[in-house]
């Protein structure tokens, strides 16, 4: 009999599947043990292999764990002993690019590198470069709810996705997203799931037509607070960049980030650097060249606090040539009133290696050490708390540094690397103590790293009870049980979020009660992107850049609730769509805190399709759409001027400028239409959409 | 500390530069998986049969050694471990060159690929024959110094013109320079998929039909092939070593000598 699809019980096949790159698992290995075996390990080729092979193992109750490349930091890939590994890297077909619309549908096993190669050769990109991508698959992105290093730009991971086919036990294959079956939460539940709910099988993803020009410039900051307040005023100031990282002063110190790059070779430190590099390659002395200082984490940290000052600051921009001028202008304008322009080489510099941090922990481990990341994210008001809480709580077992590189109008995400030297039991003991930190001061316990097994608990206790949003679509999805059982969510004791100070006023929240009408909550500033009704518009009719919602409050089953801790969370799947029909009560959402703006108006044949042009231009506009029958463009920040010019210029007749009103985004539903049809009422980069229901 | 070290704690950063572990999807084939397998075997913890199921899930293409930033020499490490692990194939002797003249066409298959020399170059044209395409078969054969000795007394002083890469990988292995036949005779060939010998665009490093894959893995090999023709969209070749493998793995495809001999007819 054929086999449902093809499989491998070999011993090289089982033990390759056994881990991921949970730095745990590697120092497990590093130190003789192994891991948890697969009984066998299948490649099914498309969505009707997935589903013969999750029927056969929901009948057999034989667990399922999803691996894509096995990238994940947090043991979301690993096997549990005796399980199926259900590896999707079979699934490995790239195309159709659709040039016209600017997607690509993708199979869920494609390679991250591959896919971007791919795609330059036709003159596009993704815009999703995770440091990993090139050991990455886009259903892990998916799967992990991934963030790459342009965000600020592109998005994260999810706001590429327009629409996905995934396979579960409980429901067989679903189409989700525009133009398929099930809603906006279908796909929120989707993405960030990690395997325990649906094996996805393919992702249509919007792209973008490679960058005409790219600015990058490096900015020495006095100290974090002033970088802070750089980031938050490029960000809030609608300037998106496409790149914003701040090393901290004990990272900036250590890598010598701030000095040109000459200095590195001159002289006499380039002398101590060659002779120090053979001292570590005699064979004795290398294993030990890190133990002194990794025993000693404690009084590292305090000689690093001591030396350590300044800090740099990598901001970049890219796309349209007119607009990365004009936005890049603004940009440094703004930064050279705080901190000193040190050019583009520790720009460019960063860019050349922007990939090469991967490569960095290898040789801690080699040295007996252990080292690991930590990403969370908060609001900016709780910025410098969470930092410090969390460097406070690392310090007695591991040396810590950080970055910042995933920025939002509304907060952003710190981070950590750690390094320590020690068994599993202090590299536990490092993760809970830091984890803690976290959860009582208030952030997300993981920004783009995803759940796995590592962070089960502090993301259940994180999430709380809406972790049952969750629970009722697994009931339906995977009934018996099979998929990754024990990751992600798993029982923990209740425990009520700590009190969430209301937001400062640098964090630009408004907040209200969940249904009010737009005119009562405009009261408290002008939302950045209004939507009447939570949770507005879905993720295929909206832009990275147009988030309605950011936190939603409420009660399930008489326990408080609190999601949107930090302005993006990857924590499982969003559960905000879930809450906001479950007990949400109270909700925060961005306000435009820049007092420039301009709006113009213009008449035209085809105001959808020159809506649409303006957005394919990079020039995200505040406000886009259509009243009585004009096309509406509005801009806000220090660059609404330069902005305005340009969008004119790329409006048949120009823009005439009109007093600033604010323009409501439609609701849904709304459907695909053509990007002329008269009635279209709302345009992203691919489609126009209007009503449904209304005829043009 | 062992040589497999760097690999056995790196996050697998060359796999997208594999052609065997893309078409084949084995995570066992990504270079960092094969590196903590023989590392395993070389600490008594893996049976040696597996270390060399592991080994050779492999065409020597160097795409790995390409992408690690940490320059680990991976291809060579693996060469080494297969030499200990899987008896080398059979290798024919070497046949002698067929003709005085100053060019020499080194040629893997039955196609005159001389005739075309002579008629383009308007000169007369030597003929070598090599029936098991040398190839990397070749260079990892434990007679590989001797044989190197013998092409390179053979070839001395000659220009020596080819259109096989697995031919062009051992005269590289053997220091004997050559040419590529389309440049001799001034055809341009970008327009046709590379390989790993010829540059050029290429879907992936190889088709994966080379070399210890194609003897031991003959399923993965001809995966890799098929997923290579899917990326590719190839219809045509410039090395005649791509076009025989893809050949055996069922995509046809036309290559250089096919066209240059159909012009010549
Ligand atoms: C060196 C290094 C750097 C990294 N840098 C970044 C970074 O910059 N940004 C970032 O976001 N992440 C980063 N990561 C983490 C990791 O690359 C991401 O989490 C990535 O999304 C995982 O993709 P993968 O294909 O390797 O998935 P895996 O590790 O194989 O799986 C991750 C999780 O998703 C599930 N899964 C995978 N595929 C599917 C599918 N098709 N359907 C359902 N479930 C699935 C798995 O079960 C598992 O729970 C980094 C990791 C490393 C090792």
């Amino acid at each position: 009999m054929q086999p449902i699809a093809r499989f491998s019980e070999a011993g090289i096949d089982r033990a390759a599947a056994s881990r991921d790159c949970w730095p745990g698992g590697t120092l497990e290995a590093w130190q003789g043990t192994s891991a948890p075996l697969p009984a066998r390990v299948w490649w099914p080729e498309d969505e009707e292999q997935v589903a013969a092979v999750l029927r056969a193992a929901s009948e057999a109750g034989i667990p399922v764990v999803t691996a894509g490349a096995g990238s994940g930091v947090c043991g979301g890939a690993r096997a549990i002993e005796g399980c199926w590994v259900l590896d999707t890297k079979a699934m490995a077909r790239i195309g159709p690019l659709d040039p016209e619309r600017w997607t690509v549908r993708v199979q869920a096993g494609v390679n991250g590198q591959q896919l971007e190669d791919w795609l330059a050769e036709c003159g596009f990109t993704l815009g999703h470069s995770p440091s990993s991508i090139a050991c990455s698959t886009v259903g892990g992105w998916a799967a992990a709810r991934s963030a790459g290093q342009f965000s600020s730009r592109y998005g994260v991971f999810e706001d590429m996705v327009l629409g996905a086919v995934a396979v579960s036990p409980g429901g067989g294959v679903v189409r989700v997203g525009e133009g398929g079956e099930g809603s906006d939460a279908d796909l929120a539940m989707l993405l960030g799931s990690e395997g325990t709910l649906a094996v996805i099988t393919e992702l249509e993803l919007r792209v973008w037509p490679a960058p005409q020009r790219r600015w990058l410039r490096g900015y020495r900051m006095p100290d974090l607070p002033t970088a802070i307040t750089a980031m938050r005023t490029l960000m809030q100031g609608d300037l998106h960049p496409s790149v914003v990282r701040l090393y901290d002063p004990v990272d900036t110190r250590i890598g010598g980030k701030t000095r040109p790059k000459r200095e590195h070779s001159a002289g006499s430190s380039s002398f101590v650097r060659r002779w120090l590099r053979r001292v570590d390659e005699l064979p004795a002395v290398h294993r030990r060249t890190l133990a002194l200082p990794l025993a000693l984490p404690g009084l590292l940290n305090r000689v690093f606090d001591g030396i350590a000052s300044g800090c740099l600051l990598v901001v970049g921009w890219e796309g349209d040539e007119d607009v990365v001028g004009a936005l890049s202008a603004e940009g440094a304008r703004l930064l050279d009133a705080l901190g000193e322009d040190l050019g583009a080489e520790p720009g460019e510099r960063w860019f050349a290696s922007r990939h090469a941090v991967s490569y960095k922990l290898m040789p801690i481990f080699e040295r007996g050490g252990f080292a690991d990341t930590m990403e969370v994210a908060c609001r900016w008001s709780d910025l410098e708390r969470t930092y410090d809480a969390v460097r406070e709580a690392v310090s007695p077992t591991a040396v810590v540094m950080a970055h910042m590189s995933h920025v939002y109008p509304e907060g952003g995400s710190i981070y950590f690397s750690f390094a320590g030297r020690g068994d599993r039991k202090v590299y536990e003991r490092t993760w809970d103590a830091a984890l803690r930190a976290v959860l009582d001061s208030g952030a997300t316990t993981t920004h783009h790293h995803g759940v796995g097994s590592l962070k089960a608990r502090a993301a259940s206790e994180e999430v709380g009870p809406a972790v049952a949003g969750w629970r009722a679509a697994k009931a339906t999805m995977d009934p018996a049980g099979v998929l990754a059982p024990g990751r992600l969510f798993v029982d923990v004791a209740p425990h009520d979020p700590p009190a969430s100070p209301p937001p400062a006023p640098e964090d630009g929240l408004g907040t209200g009660a969940v249904g009010a009408d737009l005119e009562v909550r405009a009261e408290g500033g002008e939302p950045r992107w209004p939507v009447a009704t939570l949770p507005g518009l879905p993720r295929w009719q909206r832009e990275s850049w147009q988030q309605p919602w950011i936190g939603v409050e409420g009660l399930v089953g008489g326990r408080p609730c609190r999601l949107g801790r930090g302005p993006r969370s990857a924590a499982g799947p969003d559960l905000r769509p879930w809450l906001a029909e479950h007990g949400a009560t109270t909700a925060s959402w961005g306000i435009a805190t820049h007092g420039e703006r301009w709006m113009g108006e213009a008449r035209v044949e085809h105001p959808m399709r020159v809506a649409r042009d303006l957005l394919r231009a990079d020039l995200r506009p505040a406000a886009l759409g259509l009243r009585d029958g004009a096309l509406v463009v509005g801009f806000r920040g220090p660059a609404a001027k330069r902005l305005a010019v340009l969008a004119s210029d790329r409006v048949p007749g120009g823009l005439t400028e009109v007093p600033w009103r604010m323009l409501p985004v439609p609701d849904g539903p709304l459907e695909p239409c053509p990007d002329d049809d008269p009635a279209a009422c709302h345009a992203t980069a691919s489609t126009a959409f209007r009503p449904v229901g209304r005829t043009a | 500390m062992s040589a497999w070290d760097t690999c056995r704690v790196c996050p697998r950063l060359c796999r997208d530069g594999c052609p065997v572990a893309t078409g084949s999807a084995r995570e066992a084939a990504v270079p960092t998986w094969i590196a903590t397998t023989l590392h395993g075997w070389q600490a008594g913890t893996v049976s040696a049969e597996d270390a060399a199921a592991s080994a050779t899930l492999c065409t020597d293409c160097g795409a790995c050694q390409e992408h690690c930033h940490l320059h680990r020499p991976v291809p060579e490490l693996l060469r080494d471990a297969r030499r200990q692990l899987v008896p080398a194939p059979a290798m024919t002797p070497l046949r002698g060159v067929d003709g005085a003249a100053q060019v020499v066409a080194v040629c893997a298959d039955e196609r005159d690929l001389a005739a075309v020399l002579e008629s383009r170059l308007g000169q007369p044209v030597a003929r070598l024959r090599t029936d098991d395409a040398l190839g990397v078969a070749a260079i990892e054969h434990p007679s590989f110094d001797a044989r190197a000795s013998e092409l390179r007394d053979r070839l001395a002083g000659r220009v020596v013109a080819v259109v096989d890469g697995g031919v062009a990988r051992a005269l590289v292995g053997a220091r004997v320079a050559f040419r590529w036949a389309w440049d001799l005779v001034g055809d341009p060939a970008p327009d046709m998929v590379g390989s790993c010998a010829t540059g050029g665009p290429r879907p992936l490093a190889c088709c994966g039909a080379a070399g210890p894959l194609r003897r031991h893995h003959p399923e993965d090999a001809a995966r890799v092939a098929r997923l290579f023709a899917q990326r590719g969209d190839v219809e045509r070749v410039a090395d005649a070593c791509c076009g025989e493998h893809l050949g055996w793995a069922g995509v046809s495809v036309r290559d250089w000598l096919d066209e240059a001999l159909e012009a010549l007819a």
